[in-house]
């Protein structure tokens, strides 16, 4: 296979990608009312009383989240007039020469411009189109940290550079002095052991739920209670915290327990829980899974493809057929249902949660049924296809017997349309399996999607729908290229193939 | 030479009347390909029981709801808690359920709309998919173009779409339908096109392209009768797995509302009281399965009599 032709294949895939948050982008913004994100946010709901107060926060919430600009006349005036000076009294005044300049002038641009229902001052705005957003999102999408990336006026004298020196926890590390993270490459005894902090995705933070988190963070944060350990700060003083120090990042207002404990400006950081992330739990529960369904439906498709149209065929066609006619949620209760009875087993995951081993056995067993089931069909299917070719016939007539026929020359070409699928396969792992996690309460991606959805968390779900359509495209390839590789009289270039 | 010739008698003979149409004919008997599909078909009697009762099933689905007139909105019994949670008793065939309604009517209502929604799914997609697929897997300019868009359609997030679009076009038969099929078709399409990718250049049809023959009659006459089979394979899995979709999707609360009865919703609901009272999870489970294995044993052996191969 040719370099040429995988990259015209990721370029293709780029454009994919595009359209596809193009789409999303339409159906997030542009289809549900706008009005209904707030429906989840306490803060709005607080402001019910001041008119003034809730039209800046519901218009000032929209600009972060990039509906619209929105301007207020008393910002625009502040650019043009001195603070407390009596032009800016005069022009504040509703029906002002000012105003109404400020009034035509944004008209002219294209803002609508409306006043508060108190105060009667003017704001204006302007929706932005969905394509310049979709612009906007991905010129921000990738963040790299650099000595100027702060900005902070109260601190002029911060010094910018790097250096190397030694995390309060012994690691090796990149000091940054004036970028968001204090830590940009460091070690620790965490996997995978070397951590970066230079180049971040960037999503935006979280809104209505997980409010002032970043996507990322939601994602790949440490759920649970924090996990404490007696530790030493930088000046010195000693104390019981989950503290991570290589998630130092700048804060701008420090406080007095800050100063007691850090040197620098350097005080946000993130704490140690004892659950897995969202992403690890998916990941572990899906990984697991994976492993069972692999171990049991291959050897059984194998199994009843020898035995056709005997007794074990006919008991894993089934299982199969259950598995097809039956609705996962009733198949996953009774599953459920029947081991909480014959084992000593939790019946969700929350009661012994993540430490315990007992939690994670249902889920992953539950996850793998339906897998068990398509694989053993599948490959059912493939080695009854490869059992009447000519190769096998030689291979008997040549003397070999049925086990070193099927191990040796069946199955190896067999797998390959198997071989195919495994990295779609894991890629799903992280999405999570919405039915699963949900029986079992476990608290990992599955759920994430539609309770973004439900809450209008739009930053989350524009974030995942990327994350999971990048993924799962760049999966297809993974599997193509597999399938090269386990099978070389496959190319994928050939102009005159037969697929 | 004269002891050898026959004489031959006028009497003994008559002009034969000459008839064109007649002298095209050839005397085999007549072939009818459905024909012979039927009788492949019929010639397994397990499987004609299970099509008779999947036959009775459907219809007494269809006709039972409008006798019973159950209306999920009317809920007779909900303030009598004696009539709640009744097992399957003489009086209450089914027994009732957790607001005092007969598990029987509620079962077949809901029947109804899953088998009207997962038919009415299976035939726009397989329309939409078959046709598409086909085009799609014939023209190699095509396939570059529609490769991009089955990795666009098919990666639009599934849920996203059901959910925004329920609550755009609002809960209903003709959304969930909608919904169920708006990004489907592009998997049947998919399969299709490989289908029609393996048998395009095969040596008949290389030959049938030499003699001329028009694109679209090679994809009517020599590629599609091959594919019945395959498509056949298909349906006898999709009606089952729409169902299950309606159920996940009735679970995600994006199903038909309140207004309407569904199996999905029956089983997202009375799962919950699967310990307790069992009937009410293994009734709508039951019905669902004998409708969805019989569904599948039907198609799968129309599947292999409709195959031209066993033809031959």
């Amino acid at each position: 296979m040719s370099k040429g032709y995988i990259r015209n294949r990721l370029l293709r895939s780029v454009i994919s990608i595009l359209i596809i948050m193009l789409i999303v982008f339409t159906l997030v913004y542009s289809l549900v009312p706008r009005n209904s994100i707030f429906s989840g946010d306490d803060g709005y709901r607080k402001l019910a009383a001041k008119p003034d107060d809730k039209t800046d926060y519901v218009y000032n919430i929209w600009q972060k989240l990039g509906y619209l600009t929105f301007v207020r006349s008393s910002d625009y005036f502040q650019t043009l007039y001195a603070v407390d000076s009596p032009e800016m009294a005069e022009a504040l005044q509703p029906g002002s020469e000012a105003a109404e300049q400020f009034k035509a002038k944004y008209e002219a641009d294209g803002y609508t411009v409306e006043a508060y229902t108190k105060s009667g001052r003017y704001y204006a705005y302007k929706d932005v189109p969905i394509i310049k957003h979709v612009a906007i999102w991905f010129a921000n999408l990738i963040k790299i940290d650099t000595p100027w990336s702060v900005k902070d006026e109260n601190n002029p004298d911060l010094k910018r550079g790097l250096s190397f020196g030694l995390t309060e926890s012994g690691g090796v590390a990149l000091i940054g002095s004036g970028t968001t993270h204090k830590y940009l490459l460091y070690t620790d005894s965490h996997f995978p052991w070397l951590h970066q902090n230079i180049i971040k995705l960037n999503f935006g933070d979280s809104y209505p739920t997980y409010q002032g988190l970043d996507v990322m963070t939601v994602l790949f944060q440490t759920q649970g209670t924090e996990v404490k350990r007696p530790v030493t700060y930088a000046t010195g003083k000693e104390g019981e915290s989950g503290i991570i120090f290589g998630t130092l990042t700048y804060k701008t207002i420090l406080d007095r327990m800050d100063r007691q404990k850090f040197t620098d400006n350097y005080a946000t950081f993130r704490t140690a829980k004892n659950q897995p992330s969202m992403i690890g739990t998916s990941f572990i529960i899906g990984v697991f899974s994976l492993l069972i369904a692999y171990g049991l439906g291959l050897p059984i498709g194998v199994l009843m493809a020898r035995q056709k149209d005997k007794l074990a065929d006919k008991l894993g066609m089934v299982y199969i057929i259950f598995i097809i006619a039956v609705p996962s949620l009733a198949y996953i209760y009774l599953f459920r249902y029947l081991a909480t009875a014959a084992f000593d087993l939790p019946s969700v995951f929350t009661t012994y949660g993540a430490s315990d081993i007992r939690s994670w056995i249902l889920p992953t067993v539950s996850l793998a049924l339906p897998s068990i089931a398509g694989l053993m069909l599948w490959t059912r299917r493939y080695v009854v296809d490869q059992m009447s070719q000519d190769y096998v016939k030689f291979a008997k007539a040549k003397g070999l017997n049925q086990r070193e026929i099927f191990n040796g020359h069946i199955f190896k070409n067999a797998i390959i349309p198997i071989a195919q699928g495994i990295p779609a396969s894991l890629a799903g792992c992280i999405a999570g399996a919405i039915i699963t996690e949900s029986i079992y309460a476990v608290g990992g991606m599955g759920k994430m999607l539609p309770d973004a959805i439900q809450q209008h968390n739009n930053v989350m779900v524009v974030a995942l729908a990327f994350l999971f359509a990048t993924i799962s495209v760049l999966s297809v390839l993974a599997g193509d290229i597999i399938l090269t590789k386990v099978d070389p009289r496959i190319s994928l270039t050939e102009k005159a193939g037969r697929s | 030479m004269e002891e050898n010739s026959v004489k031959y008698d006028s009497d003994l003979f008559e002009f034969a009347s000459y008839d064109k149409d007649e002298s095209e004919h050839i005397a085999a008997p007549k072939y009818s390909y459905w024909k012979s599909v039927w009788r492949t078909f019929v010639k397994d009697k397990f499987t004609v029981g299970v099509a008779i009762l999947l036959l009775i099933l459907i219809l007494f689905a269809l006709i039972q709801p409008s006798v019973s007139g159950y209306d999920p909105l009317i809920a007779p019994n909900i303030n009598n808690s004696e009539m709640r949670f009744i097992k399957p008793c003489a009086e209450h065939i089914f027994g009732t359920d957790n607001v005092g309604n007969e598990v029987f009517d509620v079962v077949w209502a809901g029947a109804k709309n899953s088998i009207i929604i997962s038919f009415v799914c299976t035939f726009i997609t397989m329309v939409l998919g078959v046709v598409i697929g086909a085009v799609w897997g014939f023209s190699k300019k095509i396939d570059k173009w529609m490769l991009e868009v089955y990795n666009v359609v098919a990666n639009v997030p599934f849920l996203l779409l059901a959910m925004i679009l329920s609550y755009v076009l609002g809960a209903g038969m003709g959304t969930l339908i909608f919904v169920m099929c708006v990004t489907e078709w592009v998997f049947v399409a998919f399969f299709i096109r490989t289908q029609v990718m393996i048998i395009r250049d095969r040596e008949y049809n290389l030959a049938s392209k030499c003699l001329g023959t028009s694109n679209w009659t090679m994809i009517k006459n020599n590629i599609l009768p091959y594919l019945i089979s395959v498509i056949m394979t298909y349906v006898s899995r999709m009606v089952p797995s729409l169902i299950s979709y309606e159920v996940f999707l009735s679970y995600m609360g994006l199903g038909l509302g309140v207004t309407k009865a569904s199996l999905g919703r029956m089983i997202s609901i009375y799962t919950s009281y699967m310990n307790g009272y069992p009937h009410l999870f293994w009734i709508p489970v039951t019905v669902l399965a004998i409708l969805s294995i019989s569904l599948y044993i039907v198609g799968q052996k129309l599947a292999d009599a409709a195959d031209p191969r066993t033809h031959m």
